[in-house]
């Protein structure tokens, strides 16, 4: 009985559009296939790669904005992670998205292409080297490509005059933030933490530290990211050394520390968002997890699991809507971010979602819409908004625990994907 | 057309297939030659500098992943040739009336997505799953026993995967065995198994050398079962070298190692075809 319906659930969750994390779930194996089809296709891409050209021309991210066009073009490509907006579980359809389209006349064509950083960043990467338009109006990154992506010269100057809901509306923490001084090229979509996810019925004690992860009482049943910032970070962290400033030696040092348990077999594996499923049906007893999907496991699928920032701190980390460099409907797009500075489509986007909004008040308003449920005899939605109300927006509580990613130049960047490819690949 | 033209038919038929290949085998590979040999980074640009240097660099950091990806795709390959063959065997001579179904049922897990059938074994086989819960629920399993994240997941996905390869031209070989030739070994005192042994063996063996290359080629270059079914001690080269190639966007690692495993490959097959004898199997 008990073997069938965990079956069941776990091929339900693998058809069904997940949230955050399983945004970069299933698709990300499929994808993977598409990518490497799509670009041997293209023979644009053939040749961009034939010499791969250098980032964007010099001045591309200093200088002024390009001037936008004076009227919308009526029509917008946005590329965003898999049910990463709020959702009509039972049309498919994404209301407050149709509510733009309705209200400024504009057609968005909302795709879920991203379930990676990396893998996106790699797909569009030849194209915009190349000087080429790009598919996409608006995507949504994480901070740390949000700042290579500049450094590079692969985004467009926002005009943040166009998008005066975002000074209006936005928490300071999203304002000048470290990855892009003054929003001059993206602002915050969510964001969330990336700590531990355990489950107390199988560790039989409370987790606290990032070293429980290594604790071999729990050997073969420990999860770790293949992400290469938030596992390093982490280990960094529990080391006593600040993430945003670690040197490369210090990176070595993190390494050290993953590499022995990992040889010694500590770690069932490294997980892209598959770490969710085995988390919640036991195969893992902790893992490095991200914040919101605790939450969701906590209501949806396993109610025993709880989200820990680890005592040496967490990560934290914030999605950006960005326009890459030389996209055919900018001024649309600046529109498109404007509407989600709108606390009334932010609401129901984080009511959603499940993590934090950049959007001020979206906490009360959960809470409200939490009491209007109950009174409405909703219990059942009513404390899931409860739950994710104590999300909706990030507490100061939260944030003194956590920490951003380094600014990794590209060579410390191989230096640190080098490091890293070590413990990952046995 | 004039007479004299008509030697030029069978070149023309050739055209489509060579555009085809021109487009999609010869110009890739040269491209993934040349970014191979390339230096530099994304904010400067790569340029073509010969660096030969790379291959033997690049080879001996990755040679356990090289070593075990070769491993686990022969052991795929006898495994797939021991299950398979029993199987095309009884298809093409016991099964009658129901060969087709049987080719159908072989065929039936194509009509699912690769990743889907690899993702349901990790379901099927899960630590507290279908099988290994109820085993450890009787007691005969210790709790904390596990097959996925193991080896034996790995070569028991990229095996159930490949099978269909193994089976399809081991089944063409034998059917067009003649059944009336192992009748006349036998009428000339041969016992059944050497008959076999002299004669089915022999004419099947066209249906083994596909089989094997259908199956090993693939398998060798496999991501996806590893990734899904295995762990960090399962990494195969093809892991390796998607994660150079999208996630570190090291490409000229990553193409170096993509033309070290096709070139591999390709010398392995030659061996294997001197060593089977490729004259015999265009009879």
């Amino acid at each position: 009985m008990r073997d069938e319906t965990q079956i069941e659930r776990a091929i339900a969750r693998a058809f069904r559009p997940q949230r955050r994390m399983s945004r970069r779930m299933f698709l990300r194996q499929s994808g993977k296939g598409v990518v490497v089809a799509g670009s041997a296709l293209s023979l644009s891409g053939i040749l961009a790669a034939c010499g791969i050209g250098p980032g964007g021309s010099a001045g591309a991210s200093s200088g002024a904005a390009a001037p936008l066009p004076s009227a919308p073009a009526g029509t917008l490509d946005f590329a965003n992670w898999p049910a990463y907006i709020d959702i009509d579980e039972e049309t498919g359809d994404y209301p407050t998205l149709a509510k733009f389209e309705a209200d400024a006349g504009i057609t968005v064509a909302y795709t879920e292409a991203i379930n990676d950083n990396e893998e996106f960043f790699g797909v569009i990467q030849p194209d915009l080297a190349a000087g080429n338009p790009p598919q996409y109006d608006l995507i949504v990154m994480t901070d740390w490509m949000i700042e290579k992506m500049i450094r590079l010269g692969y985004l467009s100057q926002l005009d943040l005059s166009k998008i005066p809901n975002f000074d209006a509306n936005a928490l300071d923490l999203y304002k000048d933030p470290w990855y892009d001084p003054g929003n001059a090229h993206s602002l915050a979509w969510q964001s969330g933490i990336t700590g531990i996810g355990y489950n107390p019925t199988i560790t039989g004690r409370e987790i606290t530290t990032f070293d429980d992860l290594l604790d071999p009482e729990f050997a073969g049943r420990v999860g770790m990211f293949s992400e290469m910032r938030d596992t390093m970070s982490l280990a960094l962290l529990s080391l006593g050394i600040e993430p945003e400033n670690a040197t490369v030696e210090q990176a070595t040092e993190a390494r050290d520390k993953l590499l022995a348990p990992a040889q010694a077999g500590q770690f069932r594996n490294f997980y892209g968002n598959e770490y969710y499923d085995e988390l919640a049906n036991g195969n893992l007893a902790l893992t490095i997890a991200w914040s919101g999907d605790v939450s969701q496991m906590k209501l949806y699928d396993n109610s025993d699991v709880e989200f820990v920032v680890p005592e040496s701190g967490g990560m934290l980390w914030i999605d950006n809507m960005a326009v890459p460099k030389g996209a055919p409907h900018p001024l649309d797009a600046h529109l498109m971010m404007d509407f989600w500075y709108d606390i009334e489509n932010a609401v129901p986007l984080t009511e959603y979602v499940g993590y934090f909004s950049p959007v001020d008040g979206v906490t009360e308003r959960v809470l409200a819409d939490a009491e209007t449920a109950e009174a409405e005899g909703d219990t059942e939605w009513a404390e899931a908004l409860r739950v994710i109300s104590a999300t909706a927006n990030p507490t100061d509580e939260v944030l003194a625990q956590v920490h951003n990613y380094r600014k990794l130049t590209e060579e410390e960047e191989s230096q640190w994907n080098d490091l890293f490819n070590e413990v990952v690949a046995g | 057309m004039p007479r004299h033209w008509r030697w030029l038919v069978p070149y023309l038929f050739l055209i489509p297939g060579g555009l085809w290949l021109l487009a999609f085998f010869v110009v890739p590979m040269l491209v993934m030659a040349s970014v191979s040999l390339q230096e530099g980074s994304l904010g400067t640009g790569y340029s073509l500098t010969w660096n030969f240097g790379i291959y033997p660099e690049t080879i001996q950091h990755w040679a356990p992943q090289f070593a075990r990806s070769l491993w686990y795709s022969l052991v795929v390959t006898a495994l797939t040739l021991a299950i398979g063959y029993p199987m095309a065997y009884t298809i093409a001579f016991r099964g009658g009336r129901y060969k087709n179904m049987l080719l159908l049922l072989v065929i039936l897990p194509f009509f699912t997505a690769y990743i889907i059938r690899t993702l349901s074994w990790k379901l099927i086989l899960a630590d507290n799953g279908v099988v290994l819960g109820a085993l450890k629920d009787g007691g005969i399993l210790d709790a904390g026993f596990r097959l996925i994240a193991t080896p034996v997941a790995v070569i028991s996905g990229l095996t159930y995967n490949f099978l269909p390869f193994m089976v399809l031209p081991l089944y063409v070989a034998l059917e067009k065995v003649d059944p009336k030739l192992v009748e006349a070994a036998t009428d000339l005192y041969a016992s059944r198994l050497h008959a076999f042994l002299r004669v089915t063996l022999p004419l099947s063996m066209p249906g083994v050398f596909a089989g094997s290359l259908l199956t090993f080629i693939p398998s060798i270059g496999d991501f996806i079962n590893s990734e899904i079914l295995g762990s960090r001690d399962t990494t195969m080269i093809g892991q390796i070298i998607q994660r150079l190639f999208l996630n570190n966007n090291a490409y000229p690692e990553a193409a170096a190692l993509g033309f070290t495993l096709m070139a591999a490959v390709l010398a392995m097959i030659f061996v294997y075809a001197r060593a089977v004898g490729a004259d015999e199997l265009t009879r």
